[in-house]
């Protein structure tokens, strides 16, 4: 499945703009409404769509990954115990994070990416699940089930970002941060070459692009950015546990993902804006969101196979085929 | 300790015999219509809570609630196929996708109509057979039996029918299959429901020893995955050799060491295999 072929430029352009304002103005909304509460999903949001940001990187070249939770696991965890056992600054826990999440990820890249298709995703399913039950298996690391509670906050330069606007502003500037570095690889000569690694990758090698090293490059890539995520996750929320990063976690990154648009550049985070808040606007109903969430992904799969992202040029299309 | 080994392979083979029933309909819904069904557990839970329905409310005798429920969930099943998984036919990716959708609205469905409360299954059998030192207990023995008997009519079902036969031709080969008439709008519902059935049975039988409650269909959907990974997608013969492994594995461990260590040797050995042998033990290579 392509997604190469764009729109009319004008379109795009203006329809851009107008995308980018609409971003906007939802971001503005908790200062709106001045509500602690939406501060609270807005950086939930923001959180879901870095990870499915790199889930997004992994899945231009071709493959789906369910261990996805596992690496923001891994961040999350190397951060907290840099920052409460070392006594090290948040600045250095959250680089760390992404840096040996993109290690595990480049060390295991290797044997793992030889495996495609549904057979890739099984195994990240047994690595997500081996992941939870080694943590589990060590408590004096991972806390054992009852985790480790009362990380430290986010601090920048010895300032602590206690308020949730100013932790809000933080991760806003970090997922902006995560899709300009999406923007510039899609957009340059490495999106190019993932994206003839995802469409064909025999022909790719035989035109000169060493797939095996592109793909263990755009997983690295991937890992990297759920591990950076998942520093800012603990140090936001203040605690960790390995039940935290369990398959479902995997789960919903992949259902935004795919909700978003597998392939598209926006896909995840149009993903995790739409489908973070959902829950909140469900409240009289909490029980339903799990059916409805499994009710769109379905959805979405059978008539927008492209994603919401896909769905201006499918509109396009449709309009185009009247004329 | 040569009693506490003979004690663990017993407890191995009842415990490989359960895993067997969860995967032969997983590694057929995967061979014959190439579905990784992520939901295929939530039919053990739907089969648990059926047959509850059938011998606590309507009061039906087990072995009547255990065949509605199996013909429930053909039904169910195949419905399934026709709403949920048929625009996938082609695509291996997004139904598997969609089945995790699908495990999600059926485990929540079921949140809303019993509750989260476990709910206790009333007990068939009680008391053990002793074999000199050696103990089972009569609802495990039982259990057992039904398990071999099903799995025995399944198989007689698949190898001297002429459904069974079409089920297997279309494993093997899906286009020649069709061409020799093997109607895909009949054998693909057919293939899903049977498969769903054999896990809602093995829901069912599994009530009175582990309770019902709406979550219970995890831990039978890894297992079945463990076993067909490690046997092969698609290979029934896998399935069966990989069941009966896991479950001497899962046993002799759990004894030996400890049962989270269990969990994990067989995790790194489902790790491992996929890595050397994708394709499984006895699976073809198409990895």
């Amino acid at each position: 499945m392509s997604t190469s072929v764009s729109a009319p430029p004008m379109a795009s352009a203006f329809g851009g703009w107008l995308f980018v304002a609409l971003l906007a103005t939802l971001a503005a909304v908790p200062w709106f409404t001045g509500s602690v509460f939406h501060f609270h999903i807005g950086i939930m949001v923001c959180l879901a769509g870095m990870a499915t940001g790199g889930l997004a990187v992994i899945a231009w070249v071709g493959q789906l990954s369910l261990a996805h939770a596992a690496f923001v696991g891994i961040g999350a965890y190397t951060s907290v115990l840099l920052v409460t056992r070392l006594d090290l600054p948040f600045l250095v826990g959250l680089p760390a994070a992404a840096v040996v999440a993109g290690a595990v990820a480049y060390i295991i890249g290797a044997p793992l990416l030889r495996l495609r298709g549904v057979y890739f995703v099984l195994i990240t399913f047994a690595l997500n699940e081996l992941f939870r039950l080694v943590m589990l298996e060590f408590p004096g690391i991972s806390g054992g089930s009852s985790g480790i509670a009362g990380v430290p906050k986010i601090q920048l330069f010895g300032i602590t970002l206690a308020a949730q606007w100013q932790v809000y502003i933080f991760t806003l500037i970090c997922l902006a941060v995560v899709m300009a570095l999406l923007w510039l690889i899609r957009n340059g000569q490495l999106g190019r070459r993932f994206a003839a690694v995802e469409e064909n990758p025999a022909l790719a090698e035989s035109s000169g692009i060493p797939t095996a090293r592109t793909q263990s490059l755009a997983f690295v890539i991937g890992c990297a950015i759920a591990g950076a995520t998942g520093s800012i996750m603990a140090h936001y929320v203040g605690f960790v546990s390995p039940e935290t990063f369990a398959f479902q976690l995997s789960v919903s990154y992949v259902i935004m993902l795919v909700t978003g648009g597998r392939l598209a550049l926006w896909g995840p985070l149009v993903g995790a804006v739409f489908l973070t808040p959902l829950p909140e606007f469900l409240r009289g109903a909490v029980e339903y969101q799990h059916i409805i969430y499994g009710v769109i992904l379905i959805a979405v799969l059978r008539f927008l196979p492209q994603g919401l992202a896909g769905l201006p040029e499918q509109i396009a299309r449709l309009r185009r085929d009247q004329r | 300790m040569s009693f506490l080994i003979a004690q663990s392979i017993i407890n191995g083979v009842i415990l490989g015999t359960l895993y067997l029933m969860m995967a032969i309909g997983f590694t057929l819904a995967f061979g014959v219509m190439r579905i990784v069904n992520f939901a295929h557990g939530e039919f053990y839970m739907i089969g648990a809570f059926l047959a509850l329905i059938g011998v606590n409310w309507l009061g039906l005798p087990f072995p009547l609630a255990l065949a509605l429920t199996a013909a429930l969930a053909i039904l169910l099943g195949a419905l399934v196929e026709r709403i949920v998984f048929r625009p996938f036919r082609a695509d291996e990716l997004s139904g598997m996708i969609a089945s995790l959708g699908l495990a999600m609205i059926l485990q929540h469905a079921a949140l809303i109509i019993f509750g989260p409360d476990p709910q206790s299954f009333p007990a068939l059998v009680s008391g053990v057979y002793r074999l000199g030192d050696l103990i089972v207990p009569q609802s495990r023995a039982l259990t057992l039996g039904v398990g071999v008997v099903i799995l025995l009519a399944f198989y007689v079902f698949l190898m001297h029918t002429r459904m069974g036969r079409a089920l297997r031709a279309l494993v093997q080969d899906q286009e020649v299959a069709a061409i020799y008439g093997v109607r895909l709008e009949i054998m693909y519902p057919l293939g899903l429901g049977l498969g769903v059935a054999l896990a809602a049975v093995a829901g069912g039988l599994m009530a009175p020893l582990f309770g019902v409650s709406p979550f219970i269909g995890a831990t039978p959907l890894l297992k079945a995955f463990i076993v067909v990974i490690l046997g092969g997608l698609g290979s029934i013969p896998g399935a069966a050799l990989a069941a009966i492994l896991l479950g001497l594995i899962e046993s002799l461990t759990s004894s030996f060491v400890s049962a989270s260590a269990a969990d994990i040797v067989t995790f790194a050995l489902v790790v491992v295999v996929l890595l050397i042998r994708p394709a499984g033990l006895l699976g073809r290579g198409e990895a």
